[in-house]
C-alpha cells in the first residue's frame, strides 16, 4: 500500500469507515432503540416476558409451534429436495438450465405469492382440502418444503453434477464400495451431508421466521414471527397493553438465539462445503436416465403449480345464485385491483411503491454492501481477526427476522420522530435495506474472494491506480456477483412482507405483497380473492423476470444459496 | 500497515460521527414532511366502509380541502396508533375509535372537544358518552348469531342462557373472536362480565364460563372474519374459499342476520340470539385528534353527521346510523331479520378503561389455566 498516493488511500479507507459505520447505523441503532423502549414498558427481565409469551392466550403455543414446525418443515424440505437435485445433477437433460431455473424459481417468490398460491391450490376448486382443518399444518409443512426446495438444488446439485466419476468407479473396486450402501455410507454421505447439513440449516431459519405462509394457512397457530407483527400495533407503549412489549421481547430474544445458532451452523458446514472433491466436468459426471420424466415431470409441476394457480384464481370469480355457489371466468378481479377500492390503493400505485422501494434499497445497499465487502475482503489481508469481527458483524442481521427489522424501523425511527410513521413515504425502504444489505454484502463478499488476485496484481505493476483497477479491473470480474447482488436486493424488497406489514401503516404505501394480502383478508367482496390473486400475479411476473436475469448472471460451479 | 492503524490515522470517530449526524438528520425531523396546510384533513381510520371514494371526494369538492386517510386495521389499531402519535400534530381527526377504547384514549389525552353543534342524533347513541370529546356516527349491537337451519330446536337446541354452551351438544361448535384482538370479540367478552354479574364481590361464574368454555372445545379465532366465514354455517362464509363450517354459533352484530337477508334477496338462515345482557352495544366515534386541526376535523364530523351521509350507514356500513329517527330499512328483509336486544350488557366506558387490563388477564387465565 505504500505505492498508493496517501490522498487515495485514505479515501478508500474513510469510504470504507463510512460504510462500516452507516451500516452499524442503519442496523444497530433502530434494533437498540426499539429494545430500549420495549424494555422501557416491559421491563428489563426476560424470565417474565418468556412467562408472558407463554401464558397468555394469544401467543400460547408459539414456541412448541414455531419449532415443530420448522424441524419438520426442514425436514420435508430436504427429502423433496434431495431426490430432485440428485436427478438434476447426476443425469442430463435437455434444457438442463430451463429446467434447472424452473426448480428454484419458488425460492425468489415472495412468500405472499406461496401463500396465495397454495391456498388457491388447496382450495375447493382445485384439491378441495382446505376445508379440513386438519390439512392445514401439512398444508404448511409442504408450503415451507416449496419455498426451501430451491436450497437443496441450489447446495447439492452442483456438487453432484460436477464430482468427478472415477471416484464411485475406483470405489465400487473396492469391497467397501461394492454394494449401494456401502457407496452411499463411504462416498455420496461425506459428500453430501455438508450441503445437506446447510440447507437443512437454512431451510430451518426460513421456516421458523415464516409470517405470510403461517398468517394465512394454519390461521390460529402462530410462530414467534406472527406473534410479533400482530402484537406490534400496541407494543412498546407505556403504560397500555404492557404484555404485547413482553411478548415481543421473549419472541425476539428467542428468534435472536435460535437464528444465530442455526446461521452460525449453517456458516460452518459452508466452509466444509468448500473442501475440493475431484471434479469433472458437468457433461462427463453425468449419466442418461431413460426414465428420468418420469421423475422430473412431478417435480417441475410441483415447483409451478402454486404460481399457475394464483394466475388462474385472478380470473376465477365465484358467484352465488339462489344459495348456489359457482365459479365464472373473468378479468373482474384484474379490474378491481387495477381501480382499487376505497380501502385499497390501485395496483399501480402499490406497484410504483414497491418498484420505488427497491430502487432505493437497491441504490443504498449496492455501494454499502460492496464497501463493507471490500473492507473485510482487504482486510483478510492485513488483519484476519478484525475482518473475521466485521464478517460476524454483517452477519448478525440474518439473526434478525423481517418481523424484528419492521419493529425495529417503527418503535426504533419513531423514538427519534413519531411523525415519520405515518407521513415519511420511504419508510418501508429503511427496513427493506436493513433486510438486503447483509445479501448484498455476502454476495459480493464471495465474488470478491472468487477474483484471482494476480488479476489485480497485475493492474498494480502496469502502474494502475486504486480507482482503475476498481473500475477496470475488479468491477468488471464482479459483474456477475454485482448482478445477482442487485437481484436479489431488488426481488428481495419487492417481496418483502413482514417487515414492511409492521412499518407500512400508512395505505397510501401499500406495497404489491401488501395489497395481495389486503385484498385476501376483505371480507363480504366475491371478488376480493381474485383481485388479491390478480395482484400476486404482476407480483410473480415481476420476480420471474428478476430471476430470469439474475438466472443469466449466476455462475452455478459453487453451490450456496445465490 | 493494516487497516486498523490506518482507520485510527483518518479518524475514524470523524467519519463515525459524520455518518450518525447525517444518518440521524435524515431519520429525524428533515424526513417528515409534516402538513401545516389549513386544506389538508389527515383521518386516522380502519377499514371503514362508510368513508368510500365518492364520500371523501364530495367532501373534497365541497371544502376544498384535501383528506389524507392513514388506514389502520381496527379501533385497537387506531388508539395505539394516536398514542404512539400523541404531541406530534400530524393527525387531525380519529374515525372509529369505539366505546370499547374511547375512554382510555380519553385517559391518554389524545382527543380534543369537538366545537361542532350536531343536532338530532339519538340518546342511545350518547348513551355510552355524552361529551364533546367524541361524536358517535354509527352504532351496533354485539350479540351471539346462530344458524337457525340447524340449531332448530332438534338438531341442536336454542340455547336459553349461555351456559347452555358449555354442554356437550355445543362442543367444538361454537366460534368466538378473540378479545385479545377483535372489536367484537372484545365487546362480546364484556357483555360475558355483566352476565356473569361483575359488580358483584365476586364474578367467578365469568371465569368459569370462559374455562368450561375451552373445555368445550371452544374456536377462538383472531378476528371476526375468521370466526364469521371460515367457521360459522349461518352466514355467507359457506360461499367463500377456506369455508370450514364446524360452528353453528358465532359473535357478530344482533342485525347481521339482516345484512346477509338484505344480500340475498329477504332470505338467510343466520339469527341473533336474544339473551338478556349477552349483548353489548357498540357506538363507533369520531374524535378530533389534540394538537391536530380541530376546525376542518369539525367540518368533516359535520359532513359525517349530516342526514346524507348518515343516513345511508346501514347500507354503506352495515351499522345503524346514529341520527334520530333513523332505522334500519325494510328494504330485502334487512330491518324483519334484524334485533334490538331486550337488554344490553350494562357496563360502563369508565368502567372498561379502569379494569381493561385486568379482565384481559383474567380472560386469558381462565382460557390458559383454567378457572
Amino acid at each position: 500500500m505504500n505505492d498508493l498516493g496517501s490522498g487515495t488511500y485514505r479515501l478508500i479507507i474513510g469510504t470504507r469507515t463510512l460504510a462500516i459505520a452507516a451500516f452499524l447505523l442503519l442496523i444497530a441503532s433502530p434494533i437498540a432503540l426499539a429494545v430500549f423502549r420495549l424494555i422501557g414498558v416491559a421491563g428489563a427481565n426476560p424470565r417474565a416476558w418468556i412467562e408472558t409469551l407463554d401464558g397468555n392466550y394469544m401467543s400460547a403455543g408459539a414456541i412448541e409451534f414455531t419449532f415443530l414446525q420448522s424441524i419438520i418443515s426442514s425436514f420435508a424440505t430436504i427429502s423433496l429436495g434431495l431426490p430432485v437435485a440428485w436427478m438434476l445433477g447426476r443425469y442430463e437433460w435437455r434444457m438442463q438450465s430451463m429446467i434447472r431455473a424452473v426448480l428454484t424459481v419458488p425460492f425468489v417468490m415472495p412468500s405472499i405469492i406461496a401463500a396465495m398460491g397454495i391456498l388457491t391450490l388447496t382450495g375447493d376448486s382445485a384439491l378441495g382440502i382446505r376445508s379440513n382443518e386438519g390439512t392445514w399444518f401439512w398444508t404448511l409443512i409442504i408450503a415451507h418444503a416449496w419455498f426451501n426446495m430451491s436450497l437443496v438444488i441450489r447446495f447439492c446439485e452442483p456438487i453432484l453434477a460436477t464430482l468427478d466419476p472415477s471416484m464411485e468407479e475406483q470405489l465400487r473396486l473396492l469391497p467397501a464400495g461394492r454394494t449401494i450402501s456401502g457407496r452411499i455410507r463411504h462416498l455420496w454421505l461425506p459428500v453430501l451431508i455438508p450441503p445437506l447439513s446447510a440447507s437443512f440449516c437454512m431451510s430451518f431459519v426460513f421456516s421458523f421466521t415464516s409470517f405470510a405462509l403461517v398468517r394465512w394457512i394454519t390461521i390460529r397457530d402462530n410462530t414467534l414471527e406472527s406473534v410479533m407483527a400482530i402484537s406490534s400495533p400496541s407494543a412498546g407503549i407505556e403504560g397500555y397493553m404492557a404484555f404485547t412489549s413482553e411478548i415481543v421481547l421473549a419472541s425476539s430474544l428467542i428468534q435472536f438465539a435460535v437464528l444465530s445458532i442455526s446461521l452460525w451452523l449453517a456458516s460452518r458446514i459452508q466452509r466444509e462445503l468448500q473442501r475440493q472433491y475431484p471434479m469433472a466436468p458437468a457433461r462427463v459426471a453425468r449419466g442418461h436416465f431413460d426414465y428420468g420424466w418420469v421423475f422430473m415431470a412431478p417435480a417441475l409441476l410441483f415447483s409451478i403449480a402454486p404460481i399457475v394457480s394464483v394466475a388462474i384464481g385472478s380470473v376465477r370469480v365465484r358467484t352465488v345464485e339462489s344459495g348456489r355457489a359457482a365459479d365464472t371466468w373473468s378479468l373482474d378481479g384484474w379490474e378491481l385491483a387495477r381501480d382499487g377500492s376505497f380501502s385499497m390503493v390501485p395496483l399501480s400505485d402499490a406497484m410504483a411503491n414497491s418498484i420505488l422501494y427497491a430502487i432505493i434499497s437497491l441504490a443504498i445497499s449496492m455501494p454499502l454492501g460492496y464497501c463493507i465487502a471490500s473492507a473485510i475482503h482487504s482486510l483478510e489481508r492485513t488483519n484476519r481477526r478484525m475482518s473475521e469481527a466485521l464478517d460476524f458483524a454483517t452477519m448478525a442481521p440474518f439473526a434478525f427476522s423481517a418481523a424484528m427489522i419492521g419493529l425495529g424501523v417503527t418503535l426504533g425511527v419513531t423514538k427519534l420522530d413519531p411523525t415519520a410513521f405515518s407521513q415519511f413515504w420511504p419508510l418501508p425502504a429503511l427496513a427493506h435495506v436493513m433486510l438486503t444489505t447483509p445479501f448484498a454484502i455476502r454476495i459480493m463478499l464471495t465474488g470478491l474472494r472468487s477474483i484471482d488476485r494476480e488479476y489485480d496484481e497485475a493492474a498494480r505493476v502496469l502502474g494502475m491506480g486504486p480507482l482503475a483497477r476498481l473500475t477496470r479491473v475488479r468491477i468488471p470480474l464482479m459483474k456477475g456477483p454485482i448482478t445477482v447482488a442487485a437481484i436479489f436486493c431488488l426481488a428481495m424488497s419487492l417481496g418483502e412482507f413482514g417487515a414492511s406489514f409492521i412499518v407500512a401503516t400508512n395505505s397510501d404505501w401499500a406495497t404489491l405483497p401488501l395489497l395481495a394480502d389486503s385484498w385476501r383478508g376483505m371480507p363480504m367482496n366475491p371478488l376480493a380473492e381474485a383481485a388479491s390473486n390478480a395482484v400476486a400475479t404482476a407480483l410473480a411476473v415481476m420476480a420471474i423476470l428478476l430471476f430470469a436475469v439474475a438466472e443469466r448472471a449466476r455462475s452455478n460451479e459453487r453451490g450456496g444459496m445465490f | 500497515m493494516n487497516f486498523k492503524n490506518e482507520t485510527r490515522k483518518i479518524g475514524c470517530t470523524k467519519a463515525a460521527a459524520l455518518t450518525i449526524i447525517l444518518m440521524t438528520a435524515a431519520v429525524s425531523g428533515c424526513l417528515s414532511s409534516e402538513s401545516e396546510d389549513d386544506n389538508s384533513l389527515v383521518i386516522v381510520t380502519y377499514d371503514v366502509y362508510a368513508l368510500s371514494d365518492d364520500m371523501i371526494s364530495t367532501f373534497e369538492n365541497r371544502t376544498g380541502i384535501e383528506v389524507e386517510m392513514v388506514k389502520l386495521d381496527d379501533s385497537g389499531s387506531i388508539l395505539s396508533y394516536l398514542i404512539q402519535q400523541k404531541g406530534t400534530g400530524a393527525n387531525d381527526l380519529a374515525i372509529g375509535l369505539d366505546n370499547t377504547y374511547l375512554q382510555t384514549a380519553i385517559d391518554f389525552d389524545l382527543l380534543s372537544e369537538s366545537k361542532t353543534d350536531i343536532q338530532g342524533i339519538s340518546s342511545e347513541a350518547y348513551s355510552p358518552y355524552e361529551g364533546k370529546l367524541a361524536i358517535p356516527f354509527d352504532m351496533g349491537h354485539i350479540c351471539l348469531n346462530y344458524d337457525s337451519s340447524i340449531v332448530d330446536g332438534v338438531n341442536l337446541s336454542v340455547p336459553t342462557s349461555l351456559w347452555n354452551l358449555t354442554e356437550e351438544e355445543w362442543k367444538g361448535k361454537v366460534a368466538i373472536p378473540s378479545p385479545m384482538s377483535s372489536s367484537p370479540g372484545r365487546g362480546f367478552m364484556l357483555a360475558t362480565l355483566d352476565y356473569f354479574e361483575y359488580t358483584t364481590d365476586s364474578y367467578n361464574g365469568f371465569d368459569t364460563w370462559w374455562s368450561s368454555m375451552r373445555d368445550n372445545d371452544v374456536i377462538i379465532t383472531p378476528g371476526w372474519s375468521e370466526a364469521y366465514e371460515i367457521h360459522y354455517t349461518g352466514g355467507y362464509g359457506e360461499y367463500m374459499p377456506g369455508y370450514i363450517g364446524d360452528a353453528h354459533i358465532t359473535v357478530s352484530y344482533c342485525h347481521s342476520p339482516g345484512v346477509e337477508a338484505w344480500y340475498n334477496g329477504n332470505w338467510t338462515k343466520s339469527a341473533s340470539l336474544n339473551l338478556d345482557r349477552a349483548s353489548f352495544f357498540q357506538v363507533e366515534y369520531a374524535s378530533v385528534v389534540q394538537g391536530g386541526n380541530a376546525e376542518n376535523a369539525d367540518l368533516f364530523i359535520e359532513y359525517l353527521l349530516s342526514q346524507e351521509v348518515n343516513a345511508l350507514m346501514p347500507t354503506q356500513n352495515m351499522m345503524y346510523s346514529v341520527l334520530e329517527g333513523q332505522d334500519l330499512p325494510e328494504e330485502g328483509g334487512y330491518r324483519h331479520h334484524s334485533i334490538v336486544p331486550d337488554q344490553n350488557a350494562n357496563i360502563t366506558s369508565m368502567a372498561i378503561s379502569l379494569n381493561i387490563d385486568a379482565w384481559l388477564d383474567r380472560w386469558n387465565s381462565a382460557m390458559t389455566e383454567g378457572e
